[in-house]
């Protein structure tokens, strides 16, 4: 009985240190927890591009460009928040296929369902172009319940797309004075090329747009003229005359899937032009070069679009691609520039005149993030995201790869320093440097 | 020359660059009307595999850089059997009347293919082989390429063998009673699945050949072309004519010939709508196409 007893005493003596142990552990692990959570906190950015479809290559090269971006930022120690923690950066990377509905659901996805800060996407001009109009346009505007959600984009470069709405921005290069310099440029290098003659994938609107309201008038303005006229409207001016431009390339215009270009070729060589623009895509650009090429059609200038300055182009046809010249935001002629190209390539990409800009991307997101204040806390995520936002929109420059990126604020674009390259046995060479 | 004379020239030139090129859309044509001939199902995906078949042919040329025939073998025999699983994978199996099962399953495996393809290659456009490649033969005038006459060769010879094969073997002789009549062939003790996988087979040899002849005349290949490519090969299949080998022969080089002579008078933003205009007419006025029988399977 006595041993009973004393065996009750000490099953309730054990009872009790385990209970008051659990009750100690659960305090524990309950103060424990926000410590945890302060160690974990992370800046979460999200990216989206075409991982599928066709157009695969740009999703492909944009993850593995922002990829490295990441890394290398986490290596560094990270991104430092608000209250002087040092955040690791977190980077979840989705497939919108190049597709205007599956870009938009993605944005919807992240904005709502994720505690992602900023998007960096979706890689294609056409899918942005759609993307960015269900954000809210004007920010505070109570009256408009589109997405408030900053969006930082690479890549998709058809001008004119982010001043859709305050939250969306881009990083990409500008067109306009690419062209509007190369122009000059080829004026003072080809003093007797007097004539122009193109074409370009009409479904693609980047493709098409540059063309007509960017390429034709930039070379009008530097005193190129278009064979057998037809484009009086076009003044120099970007945009002046575009219907008048793609009514005079009516048959030498091709669609981006394409595979008999006779016809459009036969029209190049009729028009004798001393320079002959292919404003399209990889694809295209190689079926018009290579035909080009049988028909023996030799310009004394080839000119492409910005897109075709590419690994694609040279992998498709570098012997027909020879000698054309393009004006690109990204070379691997500075030491960061080079790195990143090879990042890219380790992280089973290529870092291109759309891709580089990721790379940029996910440090102007550190430097925002830095200067802002961000605390990456779960209730702080709707301040967070304005913080970000308001700070990429009072960005005045920025470090990019090729060097100082400028801002145009209104717009949510960006003015990136460039260089012109030509085909040239098998790669792209810097024929001239502006910067 | 006179402008007469030479907008004369430029039109013929446009027609007799189109009708080579129509050689391919003849014989993706002829490989929707044998399997619909034999089975009277579409497989949709008889295009991307055609080009899979190609990509395969390329492989052959990336890795061990084979010459441009071996690359064409390749492409026909990776195309062939890539018939050969899509006939097990979406047709097989399915019940005989199930149209519709068969057709989605088809599509469904186009799509498959198609994205294998893309993830094998992100996409990008590859330089494919070419016989004759900038070979232009001058007569007067008027200029032919070289590689778009060898490409026209290869696909007359390559629906020759075909005819030769149907109408003059055992093989051909169970397709067509098996295409006429599949109850009364399996009585007279033909196996039907087998014909009909021989079937696929042998369409997918004729794809593979398209699709190699079609990277060929452009010099590169893409999975872009995946999808035009089906579409222009139903468009020869229905003008030609549901089950008729010589209608879709006469469709693939009517559709070649006019789609340039509509770029050249049109411009290229309007060439795709008159041949669906085309297309359209044939459907209203001629829904048995160029052959000009009805399909009748009994």
């Amino acid at each position: 009985m006595e041993n009973s007893t004393r065996s009750g005493t000490s099953i309730r003596a054990m009872t009790f240190a385990s209970v008051a142990a659990a009750a100690l552990a659960v305090t524990l692990t309950a103060f424990a927890q926000p410590a945890l959570a302060e160690t974990e906190r992370t800046v979460k950015i999200a990216g989206w591009g075409a991982k599928s479809g066709p157009l695969r290559s740009f999703g492909v090269n944009s993850e593995a460009v922002l990829t490295a971006a990441v890394q290398a930022i986490n290596d560094a120690g990270g991104v430092k928040l608000g209250d002087g923690t040092m955040a690791k950066m977190e980077l979840t990377y989705y497939d919108s296929a190049c597709n205007a509905d599956q870009a938009i659901s993605v944005a919807r996805k992240v904005e709502s369902q994720t505690e992602a800060l900023i998007g960096i996407g979706p890689t294609c001009s056409g899918a942005a172009a759609a993307m960015y109009g269900i954000f809210q346009k004007t920010v505070g505007d109570a009256s408009d319940t589109g997405l408030q959600f900053p969006i930082l984009t690479d890549t998709a470069i058809r001008p004119g797309l982010a001043k859709k709405s305050q939250w969306t921005f881009r990083n990409v290069p500008n067109e306009i004075a690419m062209y509007d310099a190369l122009f000059e440029w080829l004026r003072t290098q080809y003093p007797d090329a007097e004539t122009i003659y193109g074409g370009t994938e009409t479904d693609q609107a980047h493709s098409r747009l540059t063309f007509a309201l960017v390429i034709v008038p930039m070379a009008k303005k530097h005193g190129f003229e278009w064979v057998g006229g037809g484009i009086e409207g076009v003044t120099g001016k970007v945009g002046e005359g575009r219907e008048n431009v793609m009514e005079a390339s009516k048959s030498s215009n091709w669609l981006m899937a394409d595979t008999n270009f006779s016809v459009q070729a036969r029209a190049f060589k009729k028009s004798g032009a001393d320079m002959m623009i292919i404003s399209s895509h990889p694809f295209t650009t190689c079926g018009m070069l290579k035909e080009m090429k049988r028909q023996r059609i030799n310009p004394k200038v080839l000119v492409g679009l910005t897109s075709s300055s590419s690994a694609e182009t040279l992998k498709g046809c570098s012997d027909a691609a020879e000698g054309m010249y393009i004006p690109t935001g990204f070379a691997p002629i500075t030491e960061a520039a080079a790195q990143v190209a090879a990042l890219a390539e380790a992280n089973g990409g290529s870092a291109d005149l759309h891709s580089a800009a990721a790379w940029e991307n996910a440090h102007i997101i550190k430097q925002v993030v830095e200067a802002t204040g961000v605390m990456a806390k779960p209730d702080t995520l709707v301040a967070d995201r304005r913080k970000v936002r308001d700070g990429l929109e009072a960005l005045a420059n920025v470090d990019g790869l090729m060097g100082a990126i400028g801002r145009v604020q209104d717009e949510g674009e960006s003015i990136k320093p460039y260089v012109f390259v030509q085909a040239d046995a098998g790669s792209w060479t810097v024929v001239h440097d502006p910067r | 020359m006179s402008d007469f004379w030479f907008e004369f020239v430029e039109i013929t030139q446009t027609v007799g660059d189109g009708l080579l090129f129509g050689a391919t859309y003849a014989l993706i044509g002829i490989g929707f009307t044998l399997i619909f001939g034999a089975m009277g199902k579409l497989n949709m995906t008889y295009a991307g595999a055609s080009l899979a078949g190609a990509y395969a042919g390329l492989a052959a040329f990336t890795f061990v850089n084979a010459p441009a025939l071996v690359v064409f073998l390749v492409s026909a025999l990776a195309s062939g059997f890539i018939g050969f699983v899509v006939y097990v994978a979406c047709f097989r199996f399915i019940p005989v009347n199930n149209h519709l099962a068969a057709l989605m399953a088809s599509i469904g495996a186009l799509f498959f293919i198609d994205e294998i393809v893309i993830h094998a290659t992100d996409g990008s456009p590859l330089t494919f082989p070419a016989m004759f490649e900038y070979v232009m033969f001058d007569l007067g005038p008027y200029g032919i390429r070289g590689d778009l006459l060898f490409v026209f060769v290869v696909c007359v010879v390559s629906t020759a063998g075909l005819v030769y094969v149907l109408y003059r073997s055992r093989l051909g002789l169970a397709t067509r009673a098996v295409s006429q009549q599949d109850v009364a062939a399996r009585l007279c003790g033909i196996d039907v699945h087998r014909t009909n996988a021989i079937t696929f087979v042998l369409a997918g040899l004729l794809g593979g050949i398209a699709g190699s002849m079609t990277a060929a005349a452009v010099g590169v290949l893409s999975p872009l072309v995946t999808i035009p490519l089906t579409v222009k090969g139903l468009i020869v299949t229905v003008i030609g004519g549901l089950g008729s080998i010589p209608g879709a022969i006469v469709a693939g080089l009517l559709v070649g010939g006019l789609e340039n002579v509509f770029l050249y008078f049109r411009g290229v933003n309007e060439r795709d709508m008159y041949v669906l205009l085309l297309l359209f007419v044939f459907l209203v006025f001629r829904p048995h196409g160029i052959s000009g029988t009805a399909i009748d399977r009994d």
